[in-house]
């Protein structure tokens, strides 16, 4: 509760900076901000707030995951960079968005309460609508916030009907509450259909296909920073909210919406992967890909055991630090090239080795690779699924199997040109090397010493 | 805990950062001298080494260290004789490799040694892993290097096609592999060596694992219907790519054919399954030769023939385990496997750079437009007839040896097997002497021919010190059979039960 209050007030001052200068100040502190409260995130929670204990839990695994999306949202943070041109003017209130944004997320960590969880889903999201579509003179970025706000709205009908006609049947908002009436009435109709109407607001919600035609639009339109963060720290809320209200809230009909999840999965794994192999833009591939990491993902739902949350966490770590380690190397070549294809990339690994080394590790950790951390991110969650699911094991390995052609595409791209593309003129800064070698060691540390992790988390 | 072996499995990948980091051209030197370190080290394990262990399949150099709780895996390596001979294999030809790109112009020069000491890297930690996670990470480990080595350094027209190809099909049996290796673990204690051979597995579900896992050995070796990267991706990479994809990294599928799969799975061998891979190894072999006679391409000519080689070395492992399983004891052909992925490891990265050096002189791959280079370059004449009866298995020559004992093993299971796989021999020398008889008689083009020289040093002592080697083995095979014969007799033995 403390992290969230830091960041929330973190938030309010890089808005208020922004009436002094333009952007850089707001950045400084936000990134200040983010690694007070990463450090508060590792002191015990101040006895004051344990009054909101009914509507709000900060137990283990929401501090593990606040502190993931904390450092996520820092390296964000130090990227920097709305390349897009006209809008240098007013880059604070996009700052402090997307630190409202994460005040969403944290809110999504700790729920214990359906009312909890709405406000935390709309936190999150309302910043975004309006995130999506900061760059004005961009059609399609007009595009993505209106896509991405309807699409919303649509799935918030869905979360309330569904929390409307849970508490129609258990009588509470609670989530223990809710677990408690699921066991006793596993059959309860009602409760039933308010369960499924929940599932399908958080599938659109974390982009589970066929609930994900919005994602590859809104994540191409959005500005790169903005699309980075949405792929990362939106995406680690979203999922383990969703994680969380299934494996807790709905653990006693799991039986009921266990086979739709199943469903989902296969649905999911061909269509995002099929299609990301058809993308000949990398900002829309990634998109793709990002979904069909969400099908990987929900394999968690089978063979649950005391790890769960852990392998979750860990695969959402491995996932988002990828994601950053490909996003920066987007950001940058659009700034130069302002466009995002397949060819822009040319070369990229000539010119700019250390950028176009992270990416490639980070291609490689999606692809799961071993040595990098999304093997291991991967191998936890196949290892935990597959005696429960065998054939949707199948199904993901087929999946990997074709991502893993789109992913060295750009690999292929950046570094079998005998020739760059790039002019020689301009270096990338010095913050984006330093952020690219920390995600290299990041993601090659995780895979190595899968067990480091475990440590550094409290786990 | 062995620091020897510590050393022998670190020295590659410090050395290839510190190629990595040295953009210098005298980088090679330091590449070449890791490498050679890296041999001697490997000669001086030998000399340590118990050939005749007085229990069957005893590790050597044990290194167990606890590495994670998460997955319950250890870093746990040590040396059988099988490892050692893989071992030794890695070590002499990686220097050899080394050594004969020192006259090319690559570009990009420190970032190719140190790929190529990456890769040694991973083949040292496939050959000596005794952890099942560890030998699939290795086991993909190996793919990056060769990958971007073939990428990066490949026929310029063709080579994204082909690695793209290359890296997906055999990305997609490793993944395979996995998911076998996966649900064994999950029946299991732990990854260990031991505890995967003890895994409490249906007699279904050994099934599908069989086949999961044999999928990722079948790509690599690669096996009939799973070979249609294989010629492509030999002739399009780099002289050094294809040595390396052919003499040392099929070898792991070899490799892990005997130490992997058949002890975890071996109810799979009694039923059809044994018996499916037997026949698909076979047609491999008549495939393979079948199509190496009406190549033209030299490196393609090469690629079939490997096809072919490596489909007797398949068959006869079966045969033999087909054999054991059904309770009769035999090793010979896992004794016959090994020594052939020895002598086929030199005799392949003989061949490619044979033709490596033909194309230097004529400027083409192409074997009809080749024609008298024995009169201008006699000592290139001889070295690669050597090597070329290496590759016919010529009596007291390293092939005879592996090739003779494979198909006697074959001919135990069955004779008309042995047969047709026999024909492997005569179909051999029909398309290697005629791609000698094309490129080294006849007539030539003259002004070619004028401006051709004989070996250069570098050239000489590549091509010399494997036909050291041809000779050597094809007269003293003992050591090598002693050496495999007690960790064989263990795997099969393990098989019984």
């Amino acid at each position: 509760m403390s992290v969230l209050i830091i960041i929330f007030l973190t938030a309010v001052i890089a808005l208020f900076a922004g009436v002094f200068e333009q952007g850089k100040f707001s950045r400084y502190i936000g990134i200040l901000g983010l690694m007070i409260a990463f450090y508060v995130s590792f002191l015990p929670e101040i006895s004051f707030f344990s009054q909101y204990q009914h509507m709000f839990e900060f137990g283990a695994n929401a501090a593990l995951f606040t502190k993931i999306a904390i450092v996520i949202t820092i390296l964000l943070f130090f990227l920097g960079g709305f390349s897009f041109s006209n809008h240098r003017n007013h880059q604070s209130e996009l700052y402090a968005l997307m630190l409202f944004s994460l005040c969403g997320g944290i809110i999504l960590f700790g729920f214990q309460n359906l009312v909890t969880l709405f406000l935390g889903v709309e936190i999150l999201s309302i910043p975004l609508y309006v995130l999506a579509g900061s760059n004005k003179t961009d059609l399609r970025s007009n595009e993505a916030s209106i896509k991405y706000f309807l699409m919303g709205a649509f799935a918030t009908g869905f979360l309330l009907f569904g929390v409307a006609l849970i508490y129609g049947s258990t009588g509470s908002f609670d989530l223990y509450k809710i677990h408690e009436f699921a066991v006793v009435n596993p059959k309860n109709l009602m409760f039933i259909l308010g369960a499924v109407l929940m599932l399908v607001a958080l599938a659109f919600k974390v982009s589970l296909a066929p609930f994900h035609m919005w994602s590859p639009d809104v994540y191409q339109g959005s500005p790169s920073l903005i699309t980075a963060f949405m792929m990362s720290v939106v995406k680690i809320a979203s999922f383990f909210a969703f994680f969380k209200l299934m494996t807790i809230g709905f653990l006693g009909i799991t039986g009921e919406w266990i086979n739709i999840i199943g469903v989902l999965i296969i649905i999911t794994l061909f269509l995002a992967n099929v299609m990301g192999l058809a993308q000949t833009n990398v900002k829309r591939m990634l998109a793709y890909s990002s979904v069909s990491h969400v099908g990987y993902l929900s394999l968690i739902f089978y063979g649950m055991n005391s790890l769960s949350s852990y392998n979750l966490a860990f695969y959402l770590f491995a996932y988002s630090l990828a994601t950053v380690g490909v996003m920066m190397c987007l950001i940058w070549v659009e700034k130069l090239k302002r466009e995002t294809s397949y060819t822009a990339f040319n070369g990229l690994g000539h010119t700019e080795p250390i950028l176009a080394v992270a990416a490639t590790v980070s291609l490689l950790s999606m692809a799961g690779i071993p040595l990098t951390a999304g093997f291991m991110g991967k191998f936890a969650i196949f290892a935990q699924a597959i005696d429960q699911a065998p054939f949707l094991v199948l199904v993901a390995v087929l999946g990997s199997a074709i991502s893993i052609a789109y992913y060295l595409r750009l690999i292929m791209v950046m570094f079998f040109p005998k020739e760059s593309s790039f002019k020689t003129s301009e270096k990338v800064s010095l913050t984006y090397n330093i952020v690219a070698v920390f995600i290299i060691f990041a993601l090659v540390a995780m895979g190595v010493f899968p067990d480091l992790f475990a440590k550094q988390f409290g786990l | 805990m062995s620091y020897l072996l510590l050393t022998l499995l670190l020295l590659p990948l410090i050395g290839s950062v510190l190629v990595f980091a040295w953009k210098n051209p005298a980088s090679k030197y330091l590449a070449l001298g890791i490498a050679f370190a890296q041999m001697l080290l490997t000669f001086y394990m030998l000399t340590g080494f118990d050939f005749k262990p007085t229990v069957d399949g005893v590790l050597q150099y044990e290194i167990n260290y606890p590495w994670s709780n998460y997955i319950k895996s250890n870093l746990h390596f040590g040396i059988d004789g099988m490892s050692m001979l893989m071992l030794l294999l890695t070590n002499i030809l990686t220097p050899l490799i080394i050594l004969s790109s020192f006259n090319e112009k690559p570009g990009y020069r420190n970032t190719f040694y140190g790929l190529i000491l990456l890769m040694q890297f991973g083949l040292i930690g496939v050959f000596t892993s005794l952890d099942g996670l560890l030998f699939y990470i290795f086991w993909e480990v190996t793919l990056i290097p060769i990958w971007l080595i073939a990428g990066i350094w490949g026929q310029e027209d063709k080579k994204i096609q082909f690695t793209t190809r290359f890296f997906v099909y055999t990305f997609v049996g490793s993944l395979f592999m996995l998911i076998g290796l996966i649900y064994v673990y999950n029946h299991s204690a732990s990854f260990a060596l031991t505890d995967l051979y003890n895994a409490d597995l249906t007699s279904g579900a050994q099934t599908v694992i069989f086949w999961f896992i044999f999928f990722a050995f079948a790509v690599k070796l690669p096996i009939f219907p799973f070979h249609s990267w294989q010629p492509d991706t030999y002739t399009y990479s780099p002289t050094q790519g294809s040595m390396l994809l052919s003499g040392i990294m099929l070898k792991m599928a070899v490799y892990g054919l005997l130490r992997w799969l058949l002890p975890i799975t071996p109810e799979p061998i009694l039923g059809l399954s044994g018996q499916i891979v037997l026949v698909l190894a076979i047609i491999g072999v008549v495939h393979g030769a079948l199509i190496a006679i009406i190549q033209n391409d030299s490196k393609r000519l090469i690629a079939y023939s490997s096809l072919s080689h490596v489909g007797l070395m398949t068959a006869g492992i079966m045969a033999s385990a087909i054999l054991t399983v059904k309770g009769t004891l035999m090793i010979e052909g896992g004794e016959g496997a090994l020594i052939q992925s020895f002598a086929h490891g030199i005799n392949v990265v003989g061949l490619f750079y044979c033709a490596d050096i033909l194309y230097k002189r004529f400027k083409t791959r192409d074997i009809r437009q080749m024609g008298g280079l024995a009169r201008v370059a006699p000592k290139f004449a001889v070295l690669f007839m050597v090597i070329l009866l290496g590759s016919i298995a010529l009596p007291l020559t390293n092939g005879f040896v592996g090739e003779f004992i494979l198909i006697k093993s074959i001919f135990d299971y069955s004779i008309i097997a042995a047969v047709i796989a026999g024909t492997t021999m005569i179909f051999s020398s029909v398309y290697l002497f005629r791609f000698y008889a094309k490129a080294m008689f006849g007539e030539g083009d003259e002004e070619v021919l004028a401006s051709a020289a004989d070996l250069t040093g570098v050239e000489f002592s590549v091509l010399a010190s494997l036909v050291v080697f041809v000779i050597f083995l094809g007269i003293f095979p003992q050591p090598i059979l002693d050496m495999v014969n007690s960790s064989l007799k263990f795997i099969f033995t393990s098989m019984m039960n």
